[in-house]
């Protein structure tokens, strides 16, 4: 049983290459169209902006974080490519789910640990991946991917850091997910 | 004549449309590809899931062709895109500092969005996670300030760093992934795992 | 076939492509902003009226002037042997093969050297080479060549044969009255040149 499941589940994705082509297509049209490659953890960065100015309206005088992502961004924080890009992700990752039959509300673990530890490392990874991002002037998807697809060095090298520093953690986590 | 937002044949509120749009694709495609499973995500840096790589290193040669491409035949103006700045010092702490967060969290901005879409409850925790992140960021700063603006180089290529033609570097990068590749599948058939 | 395989096939040629192309023909813009102001700044794109007046009275062939002011006051005067591509065609494609070439030296010239630097500076960004300004522009022309002012007689002995060059040369090349329009010689208008052998691109060293 559980070979003929494989077989069907793993029909179910994309074959990689595949992927990895319509992926390059689409960072191509970002490039074309816009002329700056995809991002991810920017309209987090956005939002974040956003809601410290609804709070604290002179924030952009005294918090130097914020007098810093002004001088980058004109007008209202939220008009920003990236806020909507998000947004369409979160569209077409639900589509693509749904045509798959992949939608479902769960905690997706390894059985040989419990949800919540699942979950307590869930929070911590997305804190340390949030806060690296911003060092990194960006996560996977802006600095890593676009940064490689325009051949930037600053991109190639947070890559570099990002999987090499993942390969030599892996042994201390593997409990988590092997 | 590309890209056409810099260019002025599109105005801001297309391009905006337009991101919502690419964005659609993006989002598509990483969940097409299984990108918003953790575990598939995470096997990568176990050896039983290679779609990490192959994914990304096609997705980032593709790009490039296409764009070095579209030079040559004077379609896109290479000088109008952009191209990640790089700050020595935040660079690599910010890589190993998400390296870190990828290992423990399994997930990453992108592909958290796209678990979540779907209802992995997992990643909508990571996404709560980055926002705290960067809220923390955001109010430490003055404390990372100077590491942040360390070490400017500008925008180099990698092509200008090591001294070659842009084309030559891609010819390279290609053969180095084409060969990652053959390794990662041999990875996948030595330590098989279900599929997610 | 093995997806792997059939991926191969087709991006290592591409990448054989793309190898096979010299950089610079992906690029629009042959120098950066950085190297442009270096070179402005060394001025060694100006060329001395006497040194022009002095190439036309030898009939100098590798000289080529081009006005770059509008076509009314081309017809009004113009320098011997000029050709009129004003600033505002300066990217027209026509003009193309006699800015991007190597065979003569332009020298493009206006009535101050503004717009000649202009022009300059646009030709030299797209990586043309061989354009030179004419310093100080007709201004200068007629005020210290065609009306030469004879030196003090206290002035170093360059200064004589300066003014005793320029005399000559004012005299060749038809000077005399300060305003252009009142009847100075204005040369029969050149023809454009044939438009010569393909423009060369040199691999700039823009990175």
């Amino acid at each position: 049983m559980s070979d003929i499941s494989k077989t069907e589940r793993s029909k179910r994705y994309l074959n990689p290459y595949l992927g990895g082509v319509l992926l390059g297509l689409v960072l191509l049209a970002a490039n074309f169209i816009a002329g700056r490659g995809l991002g991810a953890s920017g309209a987090i960065k956005s939002v974040v902006a956003t809601s410290i100015e609804v709070v604290d309206k002179n924030a952009v005088n005294t918090m130097p974080f914020m007098a810093e992502y002004a001088q980058s961004h004109s007008g209202s924080p939220m008009r920003s490519w990236l806020v909507f890009e998000m947004l369409g992700v979160l569209v077409g990752g639900f589509i693509s789910g749904a045509i798959a039959g992949r939608l479902k509300l769960k905690v997706e673990h390894s059985p040989k640990i419990t949800s919540r530890r699942r979950l307590v490392f869930a929070l911590i990874g997305g804190t340390l991946f949030g806060f690296g991002s911003q060092l990194g002037r960006g996560c996977t998807s802006g600095s890593a991917l676009s940064g490689m697809g325009v051949l930037s060095l600053g991109g190639f090298i947070t890559m570099v850091g990002i999987f090499g520093t993942a390969y030599a953690l892996a042994y201390f986590f593997r409990k988590n997910w092997i | 004549m590309g890209p056409l937002a810099p260019n002025g044949i599109i105005s801001e509120n297309t391009n905006f449309l337009l991101a919502f749009f690419i964005g659609i694709a993006f989002g598509w495609v990483l969940e097409s590809s299984g990108f918003s499973s953790s575990r598939k995500l995470a096997g990568q840096f176990y050896g039983y899931d290679t779609v990490v790589l192959k994914v990304f290193f096609t997705g980032a040669i593709t790009c490039m062709i296409g764009l070095l491409l579209m030079s040559l035949f004077g379609w896109i103006d290479l000088d109008l895109v952009y191209v990640n700045p790089t700050y020595l010092t935040s660079a690599i702490v910010g890589g190993v500092v998400m390296g870190a967060g990828f290992i423990m969290g399994g997930f990453c901005p992108g592909t958290s969005f796209t678990g979540a879409a779907i209802g992995k409850i997992d990643a909508m925790v990571f996404v709560g996670g980055l926002f705290i992140g960067i809220y923390g960021f955001a109010f430490t700063y003055p404390w990372w300030e100077k590491m942040y603006m360390a070490k400017y180089l500008g925008e180099p290529k990698i092509s200008q760093s090591l001294g070659m033609s842009d084309g030559i570097f891609g010819l390279l990068l290609i053969l180095v992934a084409l060969g990652m590749f053959v390794v990662a599948e041999w990875a996948e058939r030595k330590f098989p795992r279900e599929e997610y | 076939m093995k997806p792997l395989k059939l991926l191969a096939i087709v991006i290592i040629p591409l990448g054989i492509i793309l190898a096979a192309v010299p950089a610079d023909k992906t690029k629009r813009f042959k120098l950066s902003a950085d190297e442009l102001l270096q070179e402005a700044g060394t001025g060694a794109q100006f060329i001395s009226p006497d040194v022009i007046a002095d190439m036309l009275v030898q009939k100098d062939p590798s000289l080529q002037l081009i006005d770059v002011r509008t076509p009314e006051e081309f017809d009004a005067f113009s320098l011997p042997g000029a050709i009129n591509i004003p600033l505002s065609n300066l990217l027209a494609d026509e003009n193309t093969n006699i800015l991007n070439q190597d065979a003569r030296m332009n020298v493009f010239y206006s009535n101050g050297s503004v717009t000649a630097n202009e022009a300059w500076m646009l030709t030299r960004q797209l990586g043309y080479e061989n354009n030179f300004v004419m310093e100080g522009g007709l201004n200068y022309w007629f005020g210290n060549i065609l009306s030469a002012q004879a030196p003090s007689q206290t002035n170093p002995n360059e200064e004589f044969a300066k003014y005793d060059f320029r005399k000559s040369a004012a005299a060749a090349l038809g000077g005399g009255g300060v305003v252009a329009t009142e009847g100075s010689a204005t040369a029969p208008k050149a023809a454009k040149p044939p438009v010569a052998s393909k423009a060369k691109k040199k691999a700039a060293g823009g990175c």
